[in-house]
């Protein structure tokens, strides 16, 4: 089967509209209702796209969040224990829809995709390029903070001793000068292949949006509204 | 070409910091769900901590509009994130004002700097925006989401109206101290490095 793959711009309303429902304050049953159907269209989508692994770990942690918050817990809930599981469920209900949506728009969005699609939308270089970079070093931050992790475990300070300071301090310096050595090796590379060039970008594949595109659209900014007028209605 | 646009490598260098930064916040923001007076002191957490990434950005900022695209990422992912764009405005503000004490000391007097650190902070308030301004259905929002009432009555009682003038006051104190703190580490670690 062809992989169906949409446009970073679809991507891009698909997660605008995804923060103006997880903004909102859920009352009603329809909005959960919603709140549940836009969280289920990209974990559909990743499927799609061949990402089955991260498709069903998303799907189990929201669905256990939300059954454990609906059906355990309430206003009455104390102690430190429920207190901790409230927080994560409440982490996991409220902004995994969010999280999921990024996750997946970042995952399956090639950089130049990307930046033909910001382009398109008159987005100054500016923003677009430190966006693109910020975009790809989350997970960098995370593997060279694994590695560090690993490091000191190995020697055994990974405590820091018992100090919080020289926790942070072991732990936020190294991450910090690799992160800099990284983005001097990026820019000299995106550099010499034509980044910042004074010429207008243009790309190797060109993008357009589709009717699936456009659907995907429509479901998105039709459950929004409903969404919105959901809590007038009352 | 003229000397104060800027090129690629400062474009890639925002977008390294702005991570980094983002990183600490998220990090910090991960223990306000013990305790809602963690929630207020983020005020003081992040200003120190957040410090250290962002003292080493300002010795590689010497062009303005850095600190101002930085602002505007951070304005980005509190969005994508959920927080809501009640405090995007507030956080570009406060980014371009920062840019501007920055610019005045030519990017390298410490004590513009040690300023300009103390006005960007307040970005930090922005995430207390849909609390105030909302806080009527925001609190009935955390109860239905399952927090307990001690929580919200902690919350609103350390969060409201009357106190963000002195959170607000807080985070220049504290982000001004804060520039001292990453100043002493950056000095420690990475100018013997030669890395700025």
């Amino acid at each position: 089967m062809r992989k169906l793959e949409l446009d970073p711009r679809t991507k891009l309303f698909m997660i605008f509209a995804m923060s103006m429902i997880v903004m909102v304050p859920a009352f009603s049953t329809l909005q959960m209702a919603i709140r549940i159907i836009v969280t289920v269209i990209p974990i559909l989508l990743m499927m799609l796209e061949g990402k089955y692994a991260a498709a069903i770990r998303f799907a189990v942690l929201y669905a256990a969040a939300l059954i454990l918050q609906h059906y355990y817990l309430s206003v009455e809930s104390r102690g430190v224990f429920s207190a901790l599981i409230t927080g994560y469920c409440s982490i996991v209900v409220q902004f995994m829809p969010a999280m999921i949506t990024a996750w997946y728009a970042i995952r399956t969005t090639k950089i130049g995709d990307f930046m033909s699609a910001m382009q398109k939308m008159h987005i100054p270089d500016g923003v677009s390029i430190s966006l693109a970079v910020v975009m790809r070093f989350f997970p960098t931050i995370k593997e060279e903070y694994e590695n560090i992790n690993d490091a000191m475990r190995m020697r055994g300070i990974a405590m820091g001793g018992g100090k919080v300071t020289k926790m942070i301090e072991y732990r936020l310096i190294p991450v910090m000068f690799s992160c800099v050595n990284i983005g001097d090796e990026l820019s000299a590379a995106a550099v010499t292949r034509g980044l910042g060039a004074p010429i207008k970008r243009t790309s190797a594949r060109e993008l357009k949006l589709r009717a699936v595109d456009y659907a995907t659209m429509a479901v998105f900014a039709v459950s929004t509204v409903l969404f919105m007028a959901a809590k007038n209605i009352g | 070409m003229n000397e104060n646009k800027l090129k690629a490598k400062d474009f890639i260098t925002i977008g390294i910091f702005t991570a980094l930064v983002f990183i600490v916040e998220y990090a910090c923001g991960m223990l306000g769900f013990i305790h809602p007076y963690f929630i207020a002191s983020y005020v003081i957490l992040i200003p120190i901590v957040g410090s250290i990434p962002m003292m080493l950005f300002y010795t590689k900022v010497e062009k303005f509009g850095m600190i101002t695209i930085m602002s505007v990422l951070i304005a980005i992912i509190m969005f994508v994130t959920g927080m809501g764009w009640l405090g995007a405005p507030l956080i570009i503000i406060s980014g371009l004002i920062a840019d501007l004490i920055a610019k005045k000391g030519g990017y390298k007097s410490f004590k513009m700097t040690a300023l300009s650190h103390g006005v960007f902070c307040l970005w930090i308030c922005a995430n207390y925006f849909p609390v105030i301004v909302t806080a009527d259905n925001y609190r009935k929002n955390l109860i239905d989401g399952g927090f307990s009432a001690d929580y919200c009555d902690a919350l609103f009682s350390v969060i409201n109206a009357k106190t963000i003038a002195i959170l607000l006051i807080l985070c220049i104190v504290f982000g001004v101290v804060g520039a001292f703190v990453g100043k002493a580490v950056v000095r420690k670690h990475f100018e013997k490095a030669g890395i700025v």
